[in-house]
């Protein structure tokens, strides 16, 4: 840097000094006179170790060959080494680093849901008819008598057995005669879902066929309880898409299943919380969504400085044969992920304090060459149907409903509905549940490529829970909580402590860790370690490349030089011009050695050989000049490429 | 003198301390071009034709820049730490329980204290809720009793009184005590933020608090009046409990021997004495196990739940506080021996009639402090006085920080944590409007603003059990009978037989004897770097540290040198014009002619000649100092110079 700077004088005074003398001027480029001349200032002057001797030591044959092969043997190494190292650098090598940080965290999104997806008064219209069959259907495998199935009996069972298709059957296990005789042997298939119990060699599934009746299969379970909830489920699910009108959300719905609410011990708002409605987790409401105004951030650990909840989960109004459960569920998730409740949820008792602690963790993977996966999942090859944050579970679930509506013409219910597609029913779709089943036998054994197509998120983050149950209310304070809550949320004191829960969420700590990859092997390193070994075998460097560059580019100017004057030669006057060819190319002009020792003066000397060229007027030395000279005498395209720049 | 002069004159000649041997500074550039080992100098001198020079110029310059640039990069990333995890399979240390019942003190005994605040409470529920219940003969014993003092009058509803909010009006509010309407006056701090709520019910309740002179006052709402009465109550009990003496509330508490019926631990039978007491605000007396000074830590030898800590506790559900705590259980911490438990932060809650079952399972991290993070092992570099008497962890810097903040704008300590050196808890007789400031307080720290955040570092190790719960029905229908009289039998004490919903039963165990240890290591040493550098400094320009001790040489202490030559020259030669002013238009000619001869017969550098070969007609004008100035340096240079190319001439 410095030593630019001083430097900087020489070339400033130089084209300034010049056009007095014109002996003085030093030309743009210049080049050797010939091979000898060249090879010996690149001898003088080369900065690779080896090099030296082996081109350079020409008097002895002995050493030459010696040095030739250490040469090799070194280059050998280095290259050796280089192809080592080269190969770490682009297998792209990964170190994890784990991080723990403590900071404020933003408290995550918290959905709750009610576990009932309508009031069971709202609905009765229309399960009327499902209700009695599985009544019917009840009393006819398991002889179960419910109070109101009486009533269906003396309708007759007939005509409403015909009405839903895929009735509920008790099959044998091996396969039925009569049923294969409906159905040709070869395309019947049984599917079990569960590994059978041999219960008097029974089994209770339904029949599903497709279009035309040339396939069917049996779904069968060996338990009648999860046929029939399975069963019912499906109807429930044709039911619920022939209802388009979405269930309006009363206002009071949210009072009627929150009593209380409080964060970081301030009572929640409106504006904390969204409301969705899923088909069989009911009402959800999600506190702390990305639609929150300001979101919540936790700065202490501990319970006082959480989100707490009082909740109604009486059910007293369930759907009798769909909800079997009975609480609420609660999943915590990041501010913009759609809440899974189905992967993800966390049941909560009735009558119980549930305190929930949270950890958080975060993954930040490299992605690019480093690992597969996806930063914002615009590269994934799957559409998002949920208009959200990438996550693995979205990208899945939306490749599940596109291979539904490209195979069964129909969206599934419990996934987005995409523009311009309607939900399944039998009733418009008759072979849906066939190909569904078919499809989600094709999609747990990834023959669908969901799960290859779906790549990891780069950035991911974790809530690790952790529960702790209290019994809620205590005996001493159990008169005056439900007198209050009777009092301010209309709630009936019917079935105590069963009607309501408590639901604490709080971080247990605000450590968190990042795990987080790191290339292993950076540029910087890997430029470090073959400078290492490069100086270690050869003791060069990225320069001294440059010089060999400069050799072979001088090499093939030369011979460019030579063959150009000996055509010319050739072309214009034969006799001299082989003669002056052969001169440069044999002879090392007397004034070489002075010039291009390495004595300090040596840059003067070259003033000087010029002007004794030009008073002998002997064409080698001229070589400098030849360009400038040739031009002038308009020799053809000769005024060669490399004298071009500097004419003008 | 003599001999001192000899000495003298010896060590000139033996140790010649001359200077730089180029005269000029392009001299000096190009000696070091030609005699460095460094690469890409040495063409900037020897090539021929100006672009070769250039680029040779620009390739170095590249070359220079690119070691600087990575080099810099090596440096900046030198305090990184890689990361190794570990898992030991060894016998591992139990880690210290404690357990405490969430009701801190037997009702029955602290009734006397709470006796008017428990009446005005359910007055204050009568008239706003119209809650009057249907109680057991104990507590109508209680209310005639405390019916008796009424005429003390309501103190408590006089200091904060609890106002029901109509809908849709702030500024008015229904007194309970009265029963008329008041205005509340000063600033209304709603903590529920909207005045519309989520929640159609008929109003708010809350409470007004106002600091000393009672110019600023913040009403304290609540959608829920379960929430509002719970408060309210909190707020009066601390001021109450702040009053009482620390051995008359451990004696209110439970003690140890009624709190764990049976405690089993790695096989063996243990009993009360391998606990020890820790007296929590909040919770009252806790209990934790294997923390007792001068013992060795306690061990297991397997995993699994047999050979955890098995206990069976009896929280007696009647003696529970009815407005304070509203749920029935235990609370769990595993934590580090000596370490605080924050048992109302965090904490694992236990039911009743129920076996928990924790299963344990052991992390430790350990940090590199200072240049790598910043995390600190004890107190050091942390600002803040520790009050706990404990070891460091985060939790207790920010507590901490907190008490002190509380003590210095509030003049009183908090409550539910220790007390600092010379200050006493806030009770509204000495600090009657310390509510006030507490909560202006407390939002304040949660909300990050009292910096205690930013004060505390983290702490550099800590061990971490995550905790697996699983629970079951228990007793069993079939053994409930016998297991209960068994134990009412043992606990003599106790009068009343055991019920089911008195007694939880727990179990902490290690899951496995897997020990997972993450630790942090330097990713770079010094040797690393060293060579990464050398690396670096040999893959541009084949450097090393030899070469770098040469530019320094040449570029810094050489060059100056010959600028300070220059500049004492010309100070001399213009201080020799001076004396010699009147006549100096006769020596420069002379002798600018010689310098010019001298110039053309020794090849010197072109600079040179540039330099004089111009001013050589222009030389005949009198009186121009230049050429003077040159002769005079040259002379002298040359000679030197002389010797000097000889010399590497003959190397």
């Amino acid at each position: 840097m410095k030593g630019d700077k001083h430097e900087e004088p020489e070339p400033g005074p130089e084209p300034a000094a010049p056009p007095p003398s014109t002996d003085e001027e030093e030309p743009l480029l210049e080049f050797h006179h010939s091979y000898r001349e060249l090879f010996q200032f690149f001898c003088n002057n080369t900065t690779i170790h080896g090099a030296i001797r082996l081109v350079c030591s020409q008097h002895n044959r002995m050493k030459t060959a010696f040095w030739a092969v250490l040469w090799l043997c070194t280059f050998g190494m280095m290259y050796w080494q280089f192809g080592l190292l080269f190969g770490e650098y682009f297998s792209y090598p990964v170190s994890l680093n784990i991080n723990l940080n403590s900071e404020k965290l933003v408290f995550p999104a918290v959905t709750v849901c009610t576990l009932n997806p309508y009031r069971y008064t709202e609905m009765k219209k229309d399960l009327e008819e499902l209700d009695r069959t599985t009544e019917q259907t009840l009393f006819d495998l398991y002889k179960y008598n419910s109070s109101n199935s009486l009533v269906a009996h003396a309708r007759g069972r007939r005509d409403l057995r015909e009405s839903l298709p895929h009735p509920l059957q008790r099959l044998p296990v091996p396969a039925p005669p009569h049923a294969a005789s409906r159905v040709r042997r070869s395309d019947s298939s049984l599917s079990h879902s569960n590994p059978k119990v041999n219960r008097k060699d029974w089994m209770i599934g339904f029949q599903l066929c497709n279009q035309n009746n040339s396939d069917c299969f049996y779904r069968t379970y060996s338990s009648g309880v999860d046929a029939v909830r399975e069963w019912y489920r499906f109807h429930y699910i044709n039911i619920l898409s022939r209802r388009q009108d979405t269930p309006m959300l009363e206002e009071e719905a949210l009072g009627k299943f929150i009593f209380a609410c409080r964060f970081n011990q301030v009572s929640c708002n409106e504006a904390n919380y969204s409301h969705f409605h899923h088909p069989m987790y009911g009402n959800c409401y999600t506190f702390n969504d990305k639609n929150n105004s300001n979101l919540w951030m936790s700065f202490m650990p501990g319970v006082n400085n959480g989100l707490s909840l009082m909740l109604r989960t009486e059910q007293n109004d369930f759907i009798p044969l769909l909800s079997t459960v009975t609480g609420a569920r609660v999943m915590v998730h990041g501010q913009d992920e759609p809440a899974f409740m189905d992967d993800g949820g966390f049941n909560l008792r009735p009558g119980m304090e549930t305190s929930i602690s949270m950890s958080k963790e975060a993954v930040d993977r490299l992605g690019g060459d480093y690992g597969d996966c996806t930063k914002n999942g615009s590269d994934v090859p799957v559409e998002n149907l949920y208009g959200t944050k990438y996550t693995q579970q979205v990208c899945i679930h939306s490749c599940f409903q596109v291979n539904m509506i490209r195979e069964c013409g129909c969206a599934y219910i419990f996934y987005p509905q995409p523009r311009g597609v309607e939900f399944c029913d039998y009733r418009k779709h008759n072979s849906w549940g066939y190909c569904y089943y078919k499809l989600q036998d094709a999609f747990s054994s990834d023959r669908l490529g969901c799960f290859t197509k779906c790549r990891k998120p780069c950035n991911m983050t974790t809530y690790k829970l952790s529960a702790g149950y209290s019994r809620w209310p205590s005996v001493t304070s159990q008169d005056w909580v439900f007198q209050m809550l009777s009092l301010q949320n209309n709630y009936t004191v019917k079935n105590k402590r069963d009607g309501i829960a408590k639901l604490n969420i709080f971080f247990k700590e605000l450590n968190y860790k990042t795990n987080s990859e790191s290339p292993s092997v950076t540029m910087v390193t890997l430029l470090s370690n073959l400078g290492s070994q490069w100086s270690l075998w050869f003791g060069s460097s990225v320069l001294s490349v440059v010089e060999m560059a400069e050799l072979i580019f001088d090499l093939l100017a030369i011979t460019f030089f030579m063959l150009l004057r000996r055509f010319q030669s050739q072309y214009w006057s034969p006799g001299r011009g082989g003669r002056g060819a052969q001169e440069v190319a044999s002879t090392p002009p007397s004034s070489l050695p002075s010039r291009f020792c390495p004595h300090p003066a040596s840059p003067s000397s070259s003033a000087a050989g010029p002007a004794t060229s030009l008073a002998l007027s002997a064409p080698p030395p001229a070589y400098a000049t030849l360009g400038p000279r040739l031009a002038p005498s308009g020799s053809t395209e000769a005024s060669s490429s490399a004298h071009t720049p500097g004419e003008p | 003198m003599a001999a001192g002069e000899k000495i003298k004159a010896k060590i000139k000649k033996n140790l010649p301390v001359r200077g730089p041997q180029a005269p000029t500074i392009k001299e000096l550039m190009r000696w070091y071009c030609l005699n460095t080992n460094t690469h890409g100098c040495r063409r900037i001198v020897v090539s021929r034709g100006r672009l070769r020079r250039l680029l040779w110029i620009l390739f170095t310059l590249t070359a220079v820049a690119l070691i600087f640039w990575q080099c810099a990069l090596l440096i900046s990333s030198f305090y990184t730490v890689s990361v190794s995890i570990k898992v030991h399979f060894q016998k591992l240390d139990f880690p210290a329980v404690t357990i405490c019942n969430i009701n801190p003190y037997r009702y029955s005994a602290v009734r006397d204290l709470l006796a008017e605040l428990e009446q005005e409470t359910r007055g204050s529920l009568k008239t706003l809720f119209g809650f009057s219940e249907i109680t057991s003969r104990k507590r109508r014993e209680a209310e005639s009793w405390s019916s008796a003092r009424k005429g003390t009058g309501s103190k408590f509803l006089n200091l904060i009184p609890l106002l029901a909010f109509e809908k849709g009006e702030t500024s008015k509010a229904r007194d309970f005590r009265t029963g008329r309407k008041r205005k509340v006056s000063g600033r209304i701090v709603h903590t529920a933020s909207d005045v519309v709520h989520v929640y159609e019910s008929k109003g708010l309740v809350g409470f007004q608090l106002c600091s000393n002179d009672t110019s600023s006052c913040a009403v304290y709402t609540f959608t829920s009046g379960v929430n509002a009465i719970r408060e309210w109550y909190k707020l009066h009990y601390m001021n109450i409990m702040a009053q009482v003496s620390l051995e008359k509330k451990i004696n209110m508490s439970y003690s140890a021997e009624e709190l764990l019926v049976t405690c089993f631990f790695d096989g063996e039978s243990c009993d009360a004495r391998n606990f020890t007491r820790f007296h929590h605000p909040m919770y009252g007396n806790c209990y934790t196990f294997n923390n007792r000074q001068n013992e060795t830590i306690l061990s297991t030898s397997m995993g699994g739940s047999e050979y955890g800590l098995q206990v069976i506790l009896y929280l007696n559900e009647e003696e529970y506080n009815p407005f304070l705590v509203s749920s029935t259980g235990a609370k769990v911490i595993v934590h580090r021996q000596f370490e605080y438990p924050f048992i109302e932060d965090v904490g694992t809650e236990i039911e009743t009639a129920m076996a928990t079952s924790i299963g344990m399972h052991l992390t430790e991290s350990f940090k590199l402090s200072e240049p790598y993070s910043r995390c600190t092992e004890d107190w050091n570099g942390v600002l803040i006085t520790n009050i706990y008497n404990a070891t460091y962890s985060l939790q207790i810097c920010l507590h901490s920080c907190f008490q002190a903040k509380m003590v210095e704008k509030c003049g009183c300590a908090q409550f539910s944590q220790p007390l600092p050196q010379g200050a006493n808890y806030c009770n509204y007789r000495q600090h009657p409007n310390w509510m006030y400031c507490y909560y202006e307080l407390h939002q304040a720290f949660v909300w990050g603003e009292l910096g205690c955040q930013s004060m505390c570092k983290e702490a550099c190790s800590f061990k971490e059990w995550t905790l697996t719960t699983s629970l079951a029905q228990w007793p069993s229908e079939v053994s409930e009978k016998w297991l209960l009289s068994v134990l009412t039998w043992d606990q003599g004490q106790i009068k009343k037989k055991l019920n089911k919903t008195d007694l939880a039963k727990l179990l902490i165990f290690y899951k496995d004897l897997n020990q997972r240890s993450i630790v942090e290591s330097p990713a770079n040493s010094i040797e690393m770097l060293l060579s990464n550098i050398g690396g670096q400094l040999g893959l541009w320009m084949s450097c090393s540290i030899v070469c770098i001790i040469e530019i320094i040489e040449v570029f810094f202490i050489d060059s100056l040198s010959i600028v300070a030559r220059h500049q004492w020259h010309k100070a001399k030669q213009w201080w020799a014009r001076r004396q010699a002013s009147p006549c100096p238009e006769a020596p420069p000619s002379p002798q600018g002619q010689d310098n010019l001869g001298l110039n053309i017969d020794d090849d010197l550098p072109t600079f040179t000649s540039a330099l004089c070969l111009p001013p050589a007609p222009a030389a005949q004008v009198p009186g121009t100092p230049p050429p003077r100035y040159n002769t005079l340096r040259l002379e002298r240079a040359f000679s030197r110079q002389l010797t000097g190319t000889e010399v590497s001439a003959e190397s």
